[in-house]
């Protein structure tokens, strides 16, 4: 079977291609990218899997393509924004609901930091399934209870022991489960104070630049023209539209 | 490896925030007494112009440099509309 040449993935930020006015001829058949600091190659490998992999774990693509380095600091970077908006917001910040009028959009952008948001997803889907109790422990990531729904009695006994302000008289009896009567997100609010909101921020920006650090690992640093490369460029221009005489 | 980690970091940073909530922690009760909100953005700014430094270069020398540039860049700005919006509250 023959395999297709992967189609080399060229930046023109380099003096060369000004000069020449030709792109870069393929390195082999690797997808490279071009430093725009010193105009040397970096071997992107597989972009879509060094993509997947920064997502999954910021900086993990860049690591796989042994840009050790930078991975580091995108890594500690991110995952330290998100860890400590979660911290700031109780753990109580993360977490995925679509019930109509309660949806949390700003999960939407902590998704963006990758499998340390999963646990969301897991939680919401066991919490209004079936189950109707959270699969991870003390409600982890879980999203908050509304008013009228109904949970197992195994849930509502941990939330009555764990949290301060449920009580078992929040609680109607409706075998086999229990149902809500208050409303967890306010009491959330209430407790949390402006930190709900300083930590929904830190783990939403966490998300949302690590979108930028899988940009990087599909296709290398963006890369600023210098002022140099502008002039080249522009006299390349110009001698396009030169007329002879 | 790491990613096996995740969870463990995360149940640690759990663990910090106590079953009573927050912030009856002394560390983010001081915190929420002191700190004005205005002052959280700061880091956030100093990840932004990390971030952005970081996707435009590959050595490390001109990620640093790139990062203060950013950083003097994204700060300005926003000090500048929060000067102007604190302008006009008081002249309201």
């Amino acid at each position: 079977m023959i395999k297709p040449t992967p189609l080399p993935l060229q930046r023109s930020a380099s003096r060369a291609n000004f000069q020449s006015g030709q792109t870069r001829p393929p390195i082999g058949s690797r997808i490279v990218a071009i430093s725009p600091d010193d105009g040397s190659s970096i071997d992107l490998r597989n972009p879509a899997l060094a993509a997947l992999l920064s997502w999954c774990l910021p900086g993990l693509g860049q690591i796989y393509q042994g840009r050790t380095q930078k991975g580091a600091i995108f890594m500690g970077a991110i995952m330290a924004t998100f860890l400590i908006g979660l911290w700031l917001g109780g753990g109580k910040v993360v977490y995925a609901s679509w019930k109509p009028g309660e949806t949390r959009w700003a999960f939407v952008c902590q998704a963006g930091a990758g499998l340390v948001a999963l646990p969301a997803v897991i939680q919401s889907r066991h919490l209004n399934g079936s189950a109707r109790q959270p699969l991870l422990p003390i409600g982890f990531m879980a999203p908050p209870l509304s008013t009228g729904q109904s949970v197992s009695r195994k849930y509502a006994e941990s939330l009555t022991q764990s949290d301060p302000d449920i009580e078992a008289d929040d609680f109607f009896d409706k075998p086999p489960l229990r149902q809500f009567r208050g409303d967890q997100l306010s009491i959330w609010h209430r407790r949390l104070g402006k930190f709900f909101e300083i930590g929904t921020l830190y783990t939403m920006l966490a998300g949302m630049l690590n979108l930028l650090v899988i940009f990087d690992a599909w296709a290398g640093p963006l890369g600023t023209p210098t002022d140099e490369d502008r002039k080249l460029h522009k006299n390349a221009g110009d001698k396009n539209i030169q007329t002879p005489t | 490896m790491m990613l096996s980690m995740q969870p463990l970091i995360c149940a640690g940073f759990i663990a910090m925030a106590t079953s009573h909530g927050l912030p009856s922690t002394p560390l983010l009760a001081t915190l929420a007494e002191n700190v004005p909100g205005i002052f959280y953005a700061l880091p956030l700014v100093a990840l932004a112009s990390l971030i952005f430094a970081a996707t435009h270069h590959e050595d490390p020398a001109e990620i640093r440099f790139a990062t203060l540039h950013w950083a003097v860049w994204l700060g300005g700005i926003l000090g500048t509309v929060f000067v102007a919006v604190m302008l006009l509250g008081w002249m309201a």
